[in-house]
């Protein structure tokens, strides 16, 4: 009789699972774990959150934007539709009815108002409102963004970046830095903030269920610091992290799910173009033809990486030139390039011009993607290359912030150094080539002295028409890789793996999020989106 | 007489102290200042936003201290010890939060090491010639040599990747929400593998150091007397002799606890353990002026604590410093 009823149970056991377990898929996540080995990136909102990826995107849960970007591209976010009107050089937005803030007050187009009126008071360095004129609000959900020029990445850099304030709350702050306070962190997006641990670096953000989108899929999201986030992700202690390459197949036959973005950081050669024999640019031709990327990538990174476009926009871009200049390895046309310079080759093999041994310093970094940071050995392999085509190398190892603080006082020759943002709006080149967008970056080549160059990269930022901004995007690729005042490399591959047990499908963003950051914690990825 | 003697001398203890902790202060203040980078060029080197000349002139101006060393001092003794750029937090309260896991980490480290470390330098040094305190020895040198890198990163392999028995970073459960005992429990075991590897590296330089005093205390007449006398073993070990072998090891613990901020960096970091070092490590990256300020403040003047708490200590110990004093 016992054994007839452990047979029923034996059958029925598996029958109930599997009429369970779709249940237990679909069920609300308790928790969503995320580790970074940096952990700190500041207080989540626009004021207090560290100038980086990481820091933006822990902001990124709790205020929204008007519109966003998923892995295909841009999506609704608090705008349901937008639209331009050329004439007036206005953006109209739609915004979803639904919106709430987190204290339930209803979020309407007086706060986009008084968003972009309070950033033009009180800056937020990640978005420029100088080109905007007004924004006015003509119907309750209806908002009108008017420009005074126009301004090509709008949809990226504003529409898709600035996070919008309850005006209820900031029209009294005078200090937003030093505004701290619960309500500083009342946002509209689909997580509230609870807490930052600053000696632990641990965030906790509480799922926000009457978020208009629909119900985050975790009521808890979670942020750590571990020094391994590798052992971390085995052991199941987080759910996601990014990883280094070379850990991809362990994780897989772990059972976790690794990803890869597209190619949206590149690391290059930083030149001192001010000074000689680096400000004539048949030397600068000379490095790029003596360098060989393909070994600095099989030997410094075991092939986890690709040679880069001289023009800088990564391949992956839409409007990457495929006609860049490159240029090959070649040591025999660099060696003639520096003799029709007027050097020649001393007793030791290294070149010589009036007596004087053509001698560099080449400063070492150990930044990589996502601001993460790992051992320099690029610097190695550059400096052997150079040496074989006659060029004698001083290698300089120095702690980040002096090497960059070095860079940015024209205190050096050569500088390994690293950024991002080389997939989203080609806004990235001006910063990146020119000293009146970016004389405040360390990774900015700051080269005005090509006239073309200058009038291409500013009529860019004017171009309202994809097509044409496309053109002059070529045009700037080409004559920057011509140029030359800096070197892209290599594009590291960047990858994470996150546990697919909690029903979660994370991924990177086309373009990066926001103005292309290159992690892939999007918060479209908790969200059940809701049917209209 | 004898007592305005005791009071000038008192007097001139404490003065030293006094210019010492000046002198430490004045360290604190300038010398942060002369790292080359600043805040606004560090935070913004590889981030996201590109600033144009007039922003890095903004935001360079309001992250920039012109503050006098008189200023500096009254600030210090009104306990305004300012705001962290990079938190835009106070910085006694991030000190305050960053200070319990460090003293957690190190104080049970040095505790431990220094009884076990002591205890078995005992017990070898009075068994010498001994297989067990040959092996002992040898041991205890071979590990004295390893790094804690090697010994934290083994360690991280084989019980959090490997056999996944413990935490691979973090002080505890990130709002695991525990009561109070399996809080306790959570917090050991977070603790478990960093403590180890401290443990592993300061207990051989704390047994050879025992086991060398205690060799040289067993060769004095007093021990010789208290053998004749025909007193227990154990009395004589640890009452006449060990005794007499602890001095040097306090020196040790003290020095060892005065540089906790940095003691710990490297174990702090493998297993991203919350602590001062971290945070110290994290604020000069940053270029963190106030912070760096702040936490090389603490800690020098922590030094001279620990000296002078060392004073009473010695004192009490070993009575023979009193009356020379």
């Amino acid at each position: 009789m016992i054994k007839k009823w452990m047979r029923v149970f034996l059958f029925l056991t598996p029958v109930a699972l599997l009429w369970v377990l779709p249940g237990v898929a679909q069920a609300q996540i308790q928790e969503i774990r995320i580790a970074d080995s940096k952990g700190d990136w500041g207080f989540p909102n626009p004021f207090r959150h560290y100038p980086r990826g990481p820091g933006y995107i822990r902001m990124s849960w709790v205020f929204d934007t008007l519109v966003w970007k998923d892995q295909k591209g841009y999506v609704p976010a608090l705008a349901d539709s937008w639209s331009y009107d050329p004439a007036n050089m206005a953006f109209t937005f739609n915004l979803n009815p639904k919106a709430r803030w987190h204290d339930l007050q209803p979020l309407t187009a007086q706060d986009v108002v008084f968003t972009v009126k309070y950033f033009k008071k009180h800056p937020y360095a990640w978005i420029t409102v100088d080109d905007v004129s007004r924004a006015e609000a003509p119907e309750p959900h209806t908002v009108v963004i008017y420009l005074s020029k126009p301004y090509s990445p709008f949809i990226s850099d504003i529409g898709g970046t600035m996070p919008i304030l309850p005006k209820h709350i900031w029209e009294s702050v005078d200090d937003p830095e030093g505004y701290n306070d619960p309500k500083a962190f009342i946002g509209s997006g689909p997580y509230r903030f609870i807490d930052f641990n600053k000696a632990q670096g641990t965030y906790l953000y509480e799922a926000f269920r009457q978020y208009y989108q629909g119900s985050p899929k975790a009521d808890r999201l979670i942020y750590v610091r571990s020094g391994q986030p590798l052992v971390s992700l085995s052991n199941r202690q987080v759910d996601l992290a990014n990883i280094q390459p070379e850990m991809a197949e362990p994780l897989k036959k772990r059972g976790l799910v690794v990803i890869q973005d597209e190619r949206g950081w590149n690391k290059k050669l930083m030149i001192n173009h001010k000074k000689a024999p680096f400000s004539d640019k048949r030397f600068r031709h000379a490095l790029a033809l003596a360098i060989d990327r393909q070994e600095i990538i099989d030997k410094s990174h075991r092939g986890f990486a690709m040679p880069a476009s001289y023009g800088l926009l990564s391949v992956d871009h839409e409007m990457y030139n495929p006609y860049t200049p490159s240029y090959p390895f070649n040591p025999e046309k660099a060696r003639a390039l520096i003799e029709s310079m007027g050097y020649h080759k001393g007793a030791d093999g290294v070149y010589e011009k009036d007596g004087q041994a053509l001698k560099v310093q080449l400063l070492a970094s150990n930044i990589t993607v996502a601001g993460q940071s790992m051992a320099d050995r690029d610097g190695e392999v550059i400096k052997r290359q150079l040496e074989q085509v006659g060029i004698r190398v001083d290698l300089v190892n120095l702690e980040q912030a002096t090497t960059d603080s070095r860079v940015k006082n024209w205190s050096f020759d050569l500088a390994v150094s690293g950024h991002g943002g080389i997939c989203g709006d080609p806004r990235i080149l001006n910063e990146m080539i020119s000293s009146k967008y970016g004389a405040g970056s360390v990774n900015s080549a700051r080269y005005d002295d090509d006239a073309e160059l200058n009038r291409l990269i500013d009529e860019q930022m004017l171009e309202m028409d994809q097509d044409k901004r496309k053109a002059l995007v070529y045009k700037i690729q080409e004559v920057y890789a011509e140029d030359l005042p800096a070197i892209s490399l290599y594009y590291p591959d960047s990858m994470a793996a996150y546990n697919p047990d909690k029903g979660i499908a994370w991924y990177y963003t086309r373009g990066g999020i926001s103005k292309g950051i290159p992690i892939p914690q999007n918060k479209m990825s908790l969200i059940e989106k809701r049917g209209k | 007489m004898k007592g305005r003697l005791k009071r000038t001398r008192r007097a001139q203890y404490i003065l030293a102290y006094v210019l010492a902790g000046l002198v430490m202060m004045y360290a604190s203040y300038s010398l942060p200042r002369w790292l080359p980078g600043d805040f606004v060029t560090a935070m913004y080197s590889s981030s996201h936003v590109t600033l144009n000349a007039e922003q890095e002139r903004g935001l360079k101006a309001y992250y920039t201290q012109r503050q006098g060393f008189g200023r500096y001092l009254t600030d210090f003794f009104t306990l305004h010890w300012g705001y962290s750029y990079a938190f835009l937090t106070p910085i006694s309260e991030l000190i305050s939060e960053a200070l319990p896991w460090t003293l957690l980490l190190l104080g049970t480290a040095h505790l431990l090491s220094m009884i076990f470390g002591f205890l078995a330098g005992v017990e070898a040094a009075w068994h010498r010639g001994g297989v067990i305190e040959k092996l002992g020895v040898g041991s205890m040198t071979v590990a004295e040599g390893i790094p804690e890198i090697g010994t934290g990163v083994l360690l991280l392999l084989l019980f959090a990747l490997h056999l996944g028995w413990l935490p691979a970073a973090g002080g505890e459960t990130a709002y695991g929400n525990h009561a109070a005992g399996p809080w306790i429990l959570d917090v050991a075991r977070h603790l478990a593998l960093p403590l180890a590897t401290l443990v592993l590296a300061y207990l051989p330089g704390n047994f050879l150091l025992a086991r060398g005093s205690m060799v040289m205390v067993l060769k004095e007449q007093f021990i010789e007397t208290a053998r004749a006398k025909g007193l227990p073993s154990l009395r004589i070990r640890y009452a006449h002799a060990a005794r007499n072998a602890l001095l040097p090891m306090v020196t040790r613990f003290g020095l060892r606890i005065a540089f906790m901020v940095t003691g710990a960096l490297v174990v702090e970091t493998i297993y991203a353990y919350p602590g001062l070092g971290t945070l110290l490590f994290n604020a000069i990256a940053m270029r963190d002026l106030p912070l760096i300020q702040g936490i090389v403040l603490f800690s020098s003047l922590m030094v001279l604590f620990i000296n002078l708490a060392l004073e009473f200590v010695y004192g009490w110990i070993d009575p023979r410093v009193k009356h020379a004093s």
